[in-house]
């Protein structure tokens, strides 16, 4: 389904996580809160926690969660005013002077990461930290984690970080299914953590 | 599989506003539809139900844009970068169109209509038609094309939407065809030729409803685990109220007894029961697919 790009010479930015080197600190999302300016209510990013197994066979799985900046957008095609675009390297964007705020792309998203904007009413969603990407710097999530779990990079280069990452790995993404073709790529990913979270319950719910 | 212990709240995108924009459209393609039958097909029976219908078709079609524009955060620009950044690719855009040319057609088929002049009046009656269904089936399409959902994304989606319409769009017809009769004339004569044609015509097209939601869930529940998983939330989960009971129960196999029992249909009481039941049910329908089909998180 993805098409490929022609020209190598642009980058196409892609992240790798590795989830055996993630350890659940959050990190990640308070770097992207504090960077971006993301009102209360709402995450561009955020680490969800899985706890599985019976006790004292316990593990906790996370599965760090952002755009995954689809090849193949749907949030794109739904657009109704081309608020949402794809940029040449690949970051999909929301431009907030078109964006209406009609949330057609947050129903038709299939990774669930975009919100509304409490404050400006538009839709809000991850841009890979667009603005330090081009000044030649790495995402604030990708610079914060303690543990490099995350790692960001030209996945048009061959001797990028995370194209080396990626080949000589076990790599996953998420819904693949859906052809989007997602530049978010997983080491170790566990499958708890993809599952609809309909058959499982809340801890404070209790 | 395992507890959650630490993910976001997600956000509804589409809930009430939306589920009543939807379902003013299907009573206003639906109302359209019953006033065409006289004077775009000539079916001379159905005569005295054209002029009420028209007129409540326009009335509701320039209601139900309001809600839309509600849930539009920004509804001047929304209206504005709709014509200016067209995106073809995306059924809002048609959505837009059509809302605009929709009451502007019906509105002159209303004068012609009420002017008397019948050349004219089927004439713009005809193009009403194809009109009165995409406006009201591209509500459908919106939602089949939200691809996430599994509930949405069938291509059934539009022509259950169609078949809700015109089947609420008649209850309402009936309702306000008694009303008229009955409180605005001075003979008190209700038209009950009328009525129970209309009462007829709702059977078998409650019929056809059922029929389509009963292929939708078949499928959902042999389709694959989200597909699955949907259908038993609504079917025996937190949506069982509002589906199975306020939607199909009340909303459709009631009224469908009572208009397709003689006895039961030429009782008014009860014919007016079936017509209220029916538009409950419609709107619960609505609400039901509209926010109901999106609760269950994705991820």
């Amino acid at each position: 389904m993805s098409k490929e790009k022609k020209d190598t010479q642009l980058p196409r930015w892609g992240m790798v996580i590795d989830l055996n080197k993630c350890i659940g600190c959050h990190t990640c999302e308070i770097a992207c809160k504090v960077q971006n300016d993301v009102p209360l209510g709402i995450w561009r990013t955020w680490v969800k926690e899985i706890e599985k197994g019976k006790y004292p066979n316990v593990v906790r799985a996370f599965r760090p969660t952002l755009c995954n900046h689809c090849e193949n957008p749907v949030c794109v095609k739904v657009c109704p005013v081309h608020a949402s675009y794809q940029r040449e390297d690949g970051i999909v964007m929301v431009d907030p002077h078109r964006c209406v705020g009609c949330r057609y792309c947050m129903a038709a998203c299939p990774y669930e990461v975009r919100y509304v904007h409490p404050q400006k009413g538009i839709i809000d969603k991850c841009d890979f930290c667009y603005h330090r990407v081009e000044q030649g710097l790495q995402p604030a999530c990708v610079e914060a984690c303690p543990t490099s779990a995350r790692v960001f990079g030209n996945l048009n280069d061959p001797k990028s970080e995370v194209s080396q990452l990626i080949a000589t790995n076990a790599v996953q993404n998420l819904k693949t299914d859906m052809g989007t073709g997602p530049r978010v790529y997983y080491i170790g990913l566990d499958q708890a953590t993809m599952e609809i979270k309909r058959e499982v319950e809340f801890v404070w719910e209790k | 599989m395992g507890k959650i212990v630490y993910d976001v709240q997600y956000q509804t995108s589409m809930a009430f506003l939306i589920s009543y924009y939807f379902y003013l459209t299907g009573l206003s393609a639906g109302s359209f539809m019953i006033s065409t039958l006289s004077y775009g097909f000539g079916f001379e029976k159905f005569k005295p139900a054209g002029k009420i219908g028209v007129v409540v078709a326009v009335i509701l079609l320039l209601m139900a844009p309001q809600f839309l524009l509600m849930q539009v955060a920004w509804p001047i620009k929304s209206v504005w970068n709709h014509f200016v950044y067209l995106n073809p690719v995306s059924a809002m855009t048609y959505g837009a169109f059509l809302l605009m040319l929709y009451p502007v057609n019906s509105i002159i088929y209303g004068i012609f209509m009420f002017k008397g002049n019948k050349k004219w009046t089927r004439i713009f009656g005809t193009i009403g038609i194809p009109l009165a269904l995409a406006v009201h089936g591209y509500t459908g399409w919106i939602l089949a094309l939200g691809v996430a959902r599994d509930y949405w994304n069938t291509g059934l989606m539009p022509i259950v939407f169609l078949f809700s319409a015109m089947v609420s769009g008649i209850s309402m017809m009936i309702l306000l065809i008694m009303i008229r009769d009955y409180f605005f004339t001075k003979s008190r004569d209700v038209n009950y030729d009328l009525i129970y044609s209309l009462a007829k015509i709702l059977g078998w097209l409650l019929v056809v409803d059922l029929f389509l939601v009963f292929c939708d869930y078949s499928v959902l529940l042999y389709s694959k685990l989200e597909g699955q998983e949907v259908a038993h939330f609504m079917l025996f989960g937190k949506m069982f109220l509002g589906f199975v009971v306020l939607e199909n129960l009340i909303g459709k196999v009631i009224p469908l007894v009572i208009v397709m029992v003689p006895k039961f249909r030429e009782n008014n009481y009860l014919l007016i029961l079936a017509a209220v039941m029916n538009m409950i049910g419609i709107l619960a329908m609505r609400i039901v697919t509209v926010y109901g089909g999106q609760v269950l998180p994705l991820m």
